[in-house]
């Protein structure tokens, strides 16, 4: 009896490695270091939904100096997150890439002045923003016929806290909320969201090159849908979800706080609710496409133009 | 509990004790608590004065290091400044300033893109310390663009020197290993006086740390310091350090206390606030470190700060409890010592007033307030023995004179008819009397007596009470009795009873009297009323009335000679007469309300055709509700008849 019951288990053993045997190695680079803004993919990891779905994954974090785009044209990573206006940029200057995951349905981008008043009512001023995160910035100013000074800068809050910039574009989930915790009073006159005022943009999806796609189709849905049930858990699970996120906080020695997380994570999902349907869709919306294509065309921020086919599977 | 209660209540000694200590605590707490307030004060104020001192002391520790590295950045900005035409001695200076001063960790002087074409976009001559080796190398490459670092940027763009907040270097190639690092940052301007480039000078904050840990004037105070954005970079707890800031908690839990503090540390202020964390109330010290925009503080609990003050509370509490113990106990002593001899007289008077009256005061040679209670209470023994043989003299003496009473009154009510039906021979009068004395004797009288074919009656009222009264009465009686039986009419009887009271009538009493004569085969009534109430008389079916009278007589006894003079009343058959003294109708309640007239007509006007037995019962009863259980006021005689039709 006993011999029987080890062969038993010797096979399942042996079925069980053969099955991770199988599972494809899949590198997944989101756009920044851990923090809830990555919660759902963290959650598909941790819970098991990317082996399940046959994917041996590895998330590898970029470094504030090597950006995930950079990973993904390297060839360093399979697929990464990356916010619509840079993938249009990027498939205008010739590298093609297929969104597999929309998660974002709105723009957390935002302006936030030193001063308790209307960036954008502020002649001449400072404006600090990321390199690669312009897009969006950039057609509204010149939209707005606004004579910003922009300030190319790393990352961070101190610059906008020292005075050394008048206003800096933050992420309402991120920087947002870095700067209140930096005491800074944020108001309703001193913060500019572009959502409200024509500028809703869709923001994180996750890309992959078009000729990753090309050869690993069914690994890209596979992906893609454990990244979703990853996604739909969090939202479910948001307590849980943090501990998720903290431990690949600490893992990252980023420095953050677990305050920031939850609030940063409740944000996130606030910002992959449709405003109009009222749920989380998961879908790329060919109308933003076109709005943040004809915006950036309008400000010859692209030259050739990107459509919704050119950006979706096909 | 009860039973202390009742303790309390049987033990003098003990509530006087009691109060002693009570008092002695008020005291005691009044001069305690005032104490305590303002030993608090002075160490609150020393306290401040200690934290101040020693933040004071730290802060400037830290800026005579931050000083140095400011003036070592600034002698190796002159030397670039002035060779800014051969970029390769930069390489030189950046080294040559971590050589002079090996407390620095690097140097970078960097330039803006292309400012050196033959370089290309990047020129940032950067040397660092390696454990004690100084090496130099160029940074700045596409993954490291340094001219969006925050210590390029920060005195470019504020156009001055500046301290950088703390950071980790996020240089890929890991050479300080994420150290976290502060840079002070100049701008760099040629000849112009246009900016060119950032010179930054690095220094590790483990010094820092270490210097600012080290401040602990309390056992459980630490020191804090804050950046410009509020963010720890000294703090006890690591996971706090350079991850949250002195308002992270206040993003979930607002905290106004907290807000402040960070506001006056972001604020370069000094001074001090109180703030609560994790439910322990600490004060704060704070002071700005030079002009870094950095804050350090101590957080001071104020448990450790009046520590001291309360151990010194604590044992002079225990001192105070068994003080009062002491107190208690010594007092309970001493004032049972002074207050035994009045336990002593205690029991003594209680064996007197058990009735053992002989019972011997000893004289316990005390002249206090004791003492003299013990002579009045000789005295007062004294005189309640005394007192008490007259009482008991007095009653005997008083027995007799009852018993004399009794006899008296039995001699007395002897005097009057009380056998009733009073004819039983005749059936044609229905008569009943009844006389009540308010004392043992009374002064009230009544009598009837049928002699021939006349019915002679009288009742009369003897001014005054008790036993002269009474004597008087007999007197009266007997007078009326003899004279009447003679024959006479009312008026005779009346001026003869007059004539024989009036002599030597020394006592001056006289006596109300109503006469009369009936004549039982014509029915006529004659009467003569001497000062007396008016009898009241009933027909049958009609209301009562008293009996009109048209002459008032004297009463007798007054004045002798004078006339009187009588009425007469025709067919009296089965008319019913109540003939009364004023005991009736002056009868009082406890209120001193009378019976009245009225009352007495009522009465009649109901049981006037009851019998005349009936008639009188019923009157008594109603004298008797109205007095309401009281004493009699007066003698009270009624005399009812009706002559009954045949």
């Amino acid at each position: 009896m006993k011999r029987i019951l080890s062969f038993i288990l010797s096979f399942c053993a042996l079925l069980a490695c053969s099955s991770v045997a199988e599972a494809q190695k899949f590198t997944f680079t989101p756009q920044w270091t851990a923090q809830a803004q990555f919660a759902g993919y963290y959650v598909a990891q941790d819970l098991g939904f990317y082996k399940e779905a046959g994917l041996d994954v590895e998330i590898v974090h970029p470094s504030a100096t090597q950006s995930a785009l950079n990973s993904l044209l390297r060839k360093e990573c399979d697929a990464i997150t990356m916010m619509l206006p840079q993938a249009i940029e990027t498939i205008d200057g010739g590298r093609p890439l297929v969104n597999i995951l929309q998660t974002s349905m709105n723009s957390g981008l935002v302006i936030v002045s030193r001063k308790d008043e209307d960036p954008v009512k502020q002649k001449g001023i400072r404006v600090g923003i990321w390199t690669g995160f312009d897009q969006l910035p950039m057609t509204m100013a010149i939209k707005e016929n606004l004579d910003y000074e922009w300030i190319r800068f790393a990352s961070g809050v101190n610059l906008l806290i020292s005075g050394a910039l008048d206003a800096s574009v933050a992420m309402s989930y991120n920087e947002y909320y870095q700067l209140k915790q930096a005491g800074m009073e944020l108001t309703d006159t001193n913060v500019y969201r572009f959502c409200d005022h024509g500028y809703n943009v869709q923001e994180d999806g996750v890309y992959v090159t078009r000729e990753f796609y090309n050869k690993n189709r069914e690994a890209c849905q596979k992906f893609a849908a454990a990244s979703r049930r990853g996604w739909e858990w969090a939202a479910e699970h948001p307590a849980e979800t943090l501990e998720i996120v903290m431990k690949y906080v600490r893992q990252g020695r980023v420095e953050t706080n677990p305050i920031l997380q939850e609030l940063m994570l409740d944000e996130i999902l606030r910002l992959q609710v449709d405003r109009e349907s009222g749920e989380r869709e998961f879908r790329l919306r060919p109308d933003m496409v076109e709005m943040m294509n004809d915006l950036m065309m309008e400000n010859q921020i692209i030259l050739n133009g990107v459509t919704y086919e050119d950006l979706i599977a096909r | 509990m009860k039973r202390l209660l009742k303790y309390l209540r049987e033990s003098l000694t003990a509530r006087l004790s009691l109060w002693l200590v009570f008092f002695a605590s008020l005291v005691f707490l009044i001069t305690m608590g005032f104490m305590f307030s303002q030993s608090r004060k002075t160490v609150r104020d020393e306290a401040l004065r200690g934290a101040e001192r020693e933040l004071s002391n730290t802060v400037l520790r830290v800026q005579s290091i931050l000083e140095r590295v400011e003036i070592a950045a600034n002698n190796t900005y002159w030397l670039v400044s002035r060779h800014l035409n051969t970029p390769d001695s930069m390489f030189v200076y950046s080294k040559n300033i971590l050589v002079n001063n090996p407390e620095l960790n690097g140097c970078s002087i960097a330039f803006e893109p292309y400012y050196y074409e033959e370089y290309g976009r990047y020129f940032s001559a950067f040397s660092y310390n390696d454990n004690g080796t100084v090496l130099t190398t160029q940074e700045g490459n596409p993954n490291y663009e340094y001219f969006t670092m925050d210590w390029y940027l920060l005195p470019k763009l504020l156009d001055r020197a500046t301290w950088t907040e703390p950071f980790a270097d996020f240089n890929p190639e890991d050479i300080y290993s994420k150290d976290m690092i502060a840079s002070y940052c100049r701008p760099i301007y040629n000849g112009e006086g246009q900016y060119i480039g950032t010179l930054s000078v690095d220094l590790s904050l483990a010094w820092l740390s270490e210097t600012i840990s080290s401040v602990k004037p309390y056992p459980n105070s630490y020191s804090i310091m804050t950046g410009l954005g509020g963010t720890y970079f000294v703090h006890p707890d690591s996971t706090k350090l350079f991850y949250q800031s002195i308002y992270t908690e206040t993003l979930k839990y607002p905290d106004p206390q907290r807000t402040a503090l960070g506001k006056a540390m972001q604020n370069c202020e000094e001074g001090y606030l109180p703030l609560t964390i994790n439910g322990e109330e600490c004060y704060v010290f704070y002071k700005p470190l030079g002009d870094t925009g950095w804050s350090a503080a101590i957080v001071c609990p104020l448990s450790d700060i009046f520590s001291g003050l309360k151990r010194m509370q604590r044992i002079i509490l225990i001192i105070f409890l068994l003080g009062l113990l002491l107190m208690l106990l010594t007092s309970r002593r001493i004032i049972s010592r002074e207050l035994n001899p009045l336990s002593q007289l205690t029991s003594q008077i209680e064996t007197i007033s058990s009735g053992q009256l002989d019972q011997e005061l000893p004289d316990n040679g005390r002249v206090d307030e004791l003492g003299r209670l013990y002579q009045s209470f000789s005295g007062m023994q004294h005189s309640l023995i005394e007192y008490i043989d007259k009482m008991q003299q007095t009653a005997a003496a008083s027995a007799a004179i009852e018993k004399e009473l009794k006899v008296a009154s039995d001699i007395q009510m002897s005097m009057v008819p009380r056998i009733f039906p009073a004819f039983p021979n005749r059936n044609d009068i229905d008569l009943f009397a009844s006389m009540t004395p308010a004392k043992e004797v009374g002064g009230d009288l009544y009598d009837f007596f049928v002699q021939g074919d006349k019915m002679y009656f009288c009742v009369g009222d003897v001014s005054g009470k008790g036993v002269p009264a009474s004597l008087f009465m007999a007197v009266t009686r007997n007078l009326f009795r003899i004279i009447a039986q003679q024959g006479h009419d009312p008026v005779s009887i009346a001026m003869s009873i007059n004539e024989f009271l009036s002599q030597d009538n020394n006592q001056n009493m006289f006596v109300t009297m109503f006469i009369g004569l009936i004549d039982l085969n014509t029915s006529h009534l004659d009467f003569c009323n001497c000062g007396h109430n008016p009898p009241v008389m009933v027909r049958r079916g009609e209301k009562a009335q008293f009996l009109p009278i048209k002459h008032f007589n004297q009463p007798l006894g007054i004045i002798d000679g004078i006339p009187f003079q009588g009425d007469s009343m025709d067919d009296i058959r089965d008319v019913l007469f109540l003939i009364y003294t004023d005991g009736l109708n002056e009868a009082e309640n406890p209120r001193f309300e009378q019976f009245g007239d009225d009352a007495v007509l009522d009465i009649l006007s109901k049981v006037g055709s009851e019998s005349a037995e009936q008639v009188i019962t019923s009157l008594k009863d109603a004298v008797e509700t109205h007095r309401e259980g009281i004493s009699p006021n007066d003698d009270l005689t009624l005399m009812c008849f009706r002559l009954l039709k045949m």
